[in-house]
């Protein structure tokens, strides 16, 4: 009925010479007037885009503990002298030991084995192999189960994990809370054996607690083949038990056969690291949360850390940060923009207070651009990723004791404080009646205590791409209306068709990366061994003969064919910033951080790219310019240029001529971890970043 | 002309046994916690603290429906294994040995509790689970949980409505299921819950006026959570104050409550109560009538109501003006005995059961009974 009427009304709108004209609606109105305007509206957006970003640290909030059932804090500590004393003598006997005795034997696993046991808690071996997971292209979005046990391994190398489990006296067994402890049982150093003595000291006292609801597991994950190696083993055999008796079951004197237990669904999982020293009067606590694919915890297990550490048993706080931003002058000039700003509009009104003094922006920023870097990355940043592939809540927390780890009265203090922060995150757990669900899953730390929610960090993105679809649809237009004024061909006044050319051309390049993206895993499959820089050249020379191959074989697609095949560049343009858009917003949904970055890159190169030789020919400084900035635009815009410049950026330098090789290697990791960034980089960029290419040098 | 006479008697004899002149005889109480889950443990505190002070001031176990929507005892979190307490100190320990819960866990219902107050029950809900209160019932009913707007969360899923409380307790009028009926609330935003309340007999208060918090008094650390709510806690400080024979009045406990102390204000409907506050016993409500028969042997004695309703019955209709000028000549003496010794329902029927008993020529009282009334009827046709 509402639609009828609204049409008879616009039927009722008549024009000068008296003949009926349908008024389009309100909404059609203004997208044309966004199409029509599309240079203005497009550098609107673009810079809206990038001063959100920029004015994120302002829109932080502080955390606050969602979940009613958390209550951290509400409990008093039940840990006693004894507790420490336990976990101080472990930490003695594993010193002890590992002075008189040399080797690879599993003594010091057994040594904490049997502590384990004396608490009472059931103690198993887990044997693991140290091979991590290989690259597969058809195993990119499964499940941490696809990599199987190899059958003929060898006894050569293993590792051996210790787990012990204490059952809740009353509770019914269907949930557990694990605490991890990688430990290097051959090189593992005084700080690490620190990590133990806490858990330890911890152990003693959940092993008497009548409190707990949900089993707790202590696994010291061997860690001399890296730290997420033996968590993620443990975790597959946890989950996905395996029935047939694997070979490394026999190895060495330890049979693990038959042993493995279990504890019910894991409610969160907590890391346990100390490293190094603290360079500040307190001890120091690190967390890191990132998982695979920007994926994080819930926000409500790092404020319950938080709140603990810093109010409960004053722990320094900090996440990572770049530190190379903090000293960055333009970054220090926003800021005291931003804060000029913020006290001229609290002195406006009183109730505006959004303004932040310039040190915390920075600090804000250095955070953000650090939280933002992982997740687009989609490494995980520590073992507690492995649990994220299980949907566990895990974090890790990294200590640094302000003394050297040979001081034995310190020691007692730095055990029970750090034994109290964990029992105080534990009993809070174990007050959850269900998975953590209340706070956030999806944010951006500027601080331990200051975050960005989706809906706010979402804004950013969405002015950033916002320009895309209104600038493709208006060189569409103009596109269409070249095609018209040039032809006569009777065919080409099918209007709707004259994208398909272009299309195809984009198409071509898309396929041309997805290609790319898949051939690193034949040329792993190259026999001989073969060093990063080599197989990077490998990859490079197959890439570009393909590339060359493309052009020669499918016509128009070329940059240098003739005009009579060429399509018209507003069109191809059109589809490529179309195709960009698609892609960016698929990849915001796996993971933001990458799309935001991305966008960043990619949107003012589309933006901005034209045909160069029309520019030269015109001898204009405004196209000139133009020309320029798309040249520019594009160097930077290559990925391996790209990967120099953030190494670069995060101060890491580069080791003169093996970009080629670090870049390999880099990539290596990124699907090692099964990191989407791989996909996106191949299979949007790179395509965009070529069509960006084509328009460039388009001869018309 | 006889018959619209005794029509008339009849009506008189109802209308004053079913006014606000009906005595009380007996006290209920319905104590409800309507929310689960750890972190709510307070709320089952609130309400065995309250069971423990009516039971201590003389309502017996079988008047008290309890409904408590979780199991904090038992809970594999509580560090004190079997025992509930509402003071850290933990001297008392709550979940002793004779408390009675009628309704436990899932069975704690918006469905459930309006049934036990209206009393429409399936048939094989025992007598245990009902509410089998009468006309002349003083109930006192306190519900304690998360509240908002005009409604109380049952067990995190459902809500009863402020409606849905008034709709039953004008039922419950129309039932006479209650002389007189007081609601406690200690939810957030409590005073809301009484909006819609209509009834006559109803007393209501709340822990919090609208928009205001209901806070938890203390936390005790052992225990890891809040163990009781302000309010209750000051209800209950000032309960232990007092011991089953004590006189403190309703507006005595009304001014108890200290709005800097409960961080709320505690709020009041007594438009719907005729009474007069500062004359109400609080023992009205959270005690009981203490109704003692002596009885020479076990199976002769008359349970309250229903021997009311048996003389009415058997005595034949002629004698109902009798029985009417007997009830009416044991008044005054009633209200002299209620000055000494407060309980004067059970005064009355027991000087009317001694009076019964003195009756030996049972015979004669009825002829003369007959005669009266023939004359009066005479009388009465002349004058027409």
């Amino acid at each position: 009925m509402a639609t009828e009427k609204r049409d008879k009304e616009e039927e009722e709108v008549k024009t000068d010479d008296g003949s009926l004209k349908i008024k389009p609606r309100p909404i059609v109105q203004l997208g044309i007037f966004l199409v029509a305007h599309s240079p203005v509206f497009s550098v609107v957006f673009s810079a809206a885009g990038v001063l959100a970003l920029l004015i994120l640290p302002l829109l932080a909030k502080n955390t606050y503990i969602s979940e009613n059932a958390l209550m951290p804090g509400s409990a008093r500590s039940m840990l006693s002298n004894r507790d420490v004393s336990d976990g101080s003598k472990l930490v003695k006997d594993i010193k002890n030991y590992r002075l008189n005795h040399e080797g690879q034997g599993v003594e010091v696993q057994k040594l904490i084995g049997k502590y384990m046991s004396e608490m009472g808690a059931e103690v198993y071996y887990q044997k693991f192999h140290p091979e991590g997971n290989q690259f597969h292209p058809l195993h990119f979005f499964s499940g941490p189960d696809s990599y199987t046990l190899l059958d003929n391994v060898s006894c050569a190398s293993y590792g051996v994990n210790v787990a012990g489990i204490i059952r809740a006296p009353r509770g019914d067994g269907k949930e557990s809370i694990v605490l991890v402890t990688p430990y290097d049982f051959i090189n593992g150093g005084d700080y690490e054996a620190l990590s133990l003595g806490i858990t330890g000291t911890l152990f003693s006292l959940l092993a008497r607690v009548t409190w707990l609801s949900k089993d707790i597991i202590w696994l010291v994950a061997d860690s001399r083949y890296g730290d997420y190696r033996p968590v993620a083993a443990w975790l597959t055999e946890y989950h996905s038990p395996s029935f047939k008796d694997s070979d490394l079951l026999k190895c060495g004197e330890l049979n693990t056969a038959d042993k493995f237990r279990r504890a019910g669904t894991m409610a969160a999982a907590l890391v346990l690291k100390v490293d190094g020293r603290s360079e500040r009067f307190e001890d120091t606590l690190s967390i890191y949360a990132e998982a695979s694919n920007g994926q994080m915890p819930n926000l409500d297990l790092i404020n319950v850390v938080n709140y603990l550490a810093v109010h409960r048993q004053g722990f320094y706080v900090k996440v990572e940060k770049v530190v190379s931003l903090l000293s960055s002058s333009w970054l220090k000039i926003i800021g005291e923009i931003f804060e000029a700003v913020g006290k001229l509009a609290h002195t406006l009104n009183p109730d505006w207070n959004f303004g932040i003094p310039t040190a915390d922006y920075l600090e804000g920023s250095a955070t953000l651009a650090s939280s933002l870097y992982s997740q687009a990355l989609g490494i995980p940043t520590g073992p507690h990723g492995a649990f994220r592939d299980y949907q566990v809540d895990a974090i890790t927390l990294k200590v640094s004791p302000r003394f050297p780890p040979d001081s034995k009265t310190r020691q007692h203090d730095f055990f029970l404080r750090g034994a109290k922060l964990l029992e105080g995150t534990i009993r809070s757990v174990n007050n959850l009646l269900e998975k953590f669900h209340q706070s956030f899953f999806l944010y951006l730390l500027t601080s331990p205590s200051k975050f960005i929610s989706v809906g706010v960090y979402m804004i950013a993105f969405a002015l950033l791409v916002a320009s895309l679809p209104m600038v493709a649809a208006s060189l569409y237009i103009d596109g269409c209306k070249a095609l018209n004024n040039s032809t006569l061909n009777p065919a080409g006044n099918f209007k709707s068709w004259k994208w398909l050319d272009a299309a195809k051309q984009v198409f071509a390049l898309h396929l041309f990366g997805l290609i790319v993206t898949l051939l690193p895993y034949f040329i792993c499959q190259v026999p001989g061994q073969h060093s990063p820089s080599n197989r990077s050249i490998m990859w490079g020379t197959t890439s570009s003969s393909l590339l060359l191959i493309t052009f020669a074989t499918i016509p128009g697609c070329s940059p240098f064919s003739s005009r009579r095949h060429g399509t018209n560049w507003a069109v191809l343009k059109s589809v490529t910033i179309s195709a960009a858009f698609i892609g960016l917003c698929l990849m915001s949904i796996i993971n933001f951080a990458t799309a935001e970055i991305g966008a960043l890159l990619l949107v003012p190169t589309c933006l901005i790219v034209q045909p160069i030789k029309p520019a030269l020919r015109s001898r204009r400084i405004k196209s000139l310019l133009g020309a320029f900035c798309s040249m520019v635009l594009l160097t930077i815009g290559f990925p391996v240029m790209l990967f120099a410049i953030s190494k670069g950026l995060f101060g890491e330098g580069l080791v003169g001529l093996s970009l080629g090789g670090e870049f390999w290697t880099w990539l290596e990791s990124l699907w090692a971890w099964k990191s989407a960034t791989y996909l996106y980089i191949g299979m949007v960029h790179l395509p965009c970043w070529l069509l960006c290419l084509c328009i460039l040098f388009h001869p018309s | 002309m006889k018959f619209l006479i005794l029509v008339m008697l009849l009506c008189y004899s109802f209308a004053f046994s079913s006014g606000d002149t009906t005595i009380h005889t007996n006290n209920w109480a319905v104590l409800v916690c309507t929310s689960r889950f750890w972190f709510n443990y307070r709320h089952m505190a609130n309400t065995l603290s309250l069971y423990r002070t009516v039971k201590r001031l003389g309502i017996p176990d079988e008047r008290i429906i309890l409904m408590l929507a979780d199991d904090m005892a038992c809970n594999a979190r509580n560090e004190y294994p079997a025992q509930v307490f509402n003071n850290e100190n933990h001297k008392l320990n709550l979940y002793g040995d004779n408390v009675e819960v009628d309704y436990r866990g899932y069975e704690v219902t918006v469905e459930n509790f309006l049934r036990v107050l209206t009393g429409r029950h399936e048939n094989a809900v025992p007598r245990s689970k009902r509410l089998l209160s009468d006309e002349g019932s003083h109930i006192l009913l306190y519900m304690t949980g998360h509240g908002g707007d005009e409604f109380l969360k049952f067990q995190d899923a459902e809500e009863l409505q402020s409606h849905d409380l008034a709709d039953a307790v004008k039922q419950m009028k129309e039932k006479r299921r209650f002389k007189e009926l007081m609601i406690m609330v200690d939810t957030c935003q409590a005073a809301t819950l009484f909006n819609q309340l209509q009834s006559p007999g109803v007393l209501a208060i709340g822990s919090s006026l609208k928009g205001e918090n209901s806070y938890s008094h203390h936390l005790d650390s052992d225990v890891g959570v809040s163990v009781v709510d302000r309010f209750t806690y000051y209800t209950l400080a000032f309960f232990e104050r007092l011991n089953i024979y004590d006189n403190a009045s309703l507006n005595s406990l009304f001014r108890s409550y200290d709005p800097k102390l409960l961080m709320s204000t505690a709020y009041y409907r007594t438009d719907l109560y005729q009474p007069h506050l500062a004359e109400v016993p609080v023992t009205n409500f959270f005690g009981s009538v203490m109704e003692t028969i002596h009885t020479d042997s076990v199976y002769k004695a008359f349970s309250s109501k229903t021997s009311n309703n048996k003389i009415n019955s058997e005595m034949p209709v002629n004698q109902l003006s009798e029985h009417d000028e007997l009830q009416k000549a044991n008044i005054p003496n009633d209200e002299l005995k209620t000055e000494k010794q407060k309980c004067p329902y059970t005064q009355m029927r027991v000087d009317l059961h001694e009076k019964l008993e003195k009756f030996e020529n049972v015979d004669t009282v009825v002829n003369l009974g007959i005669a009266v009334m023939v004359f009066v009827v005479m009388i009465s046709s002349s004058l027409l």
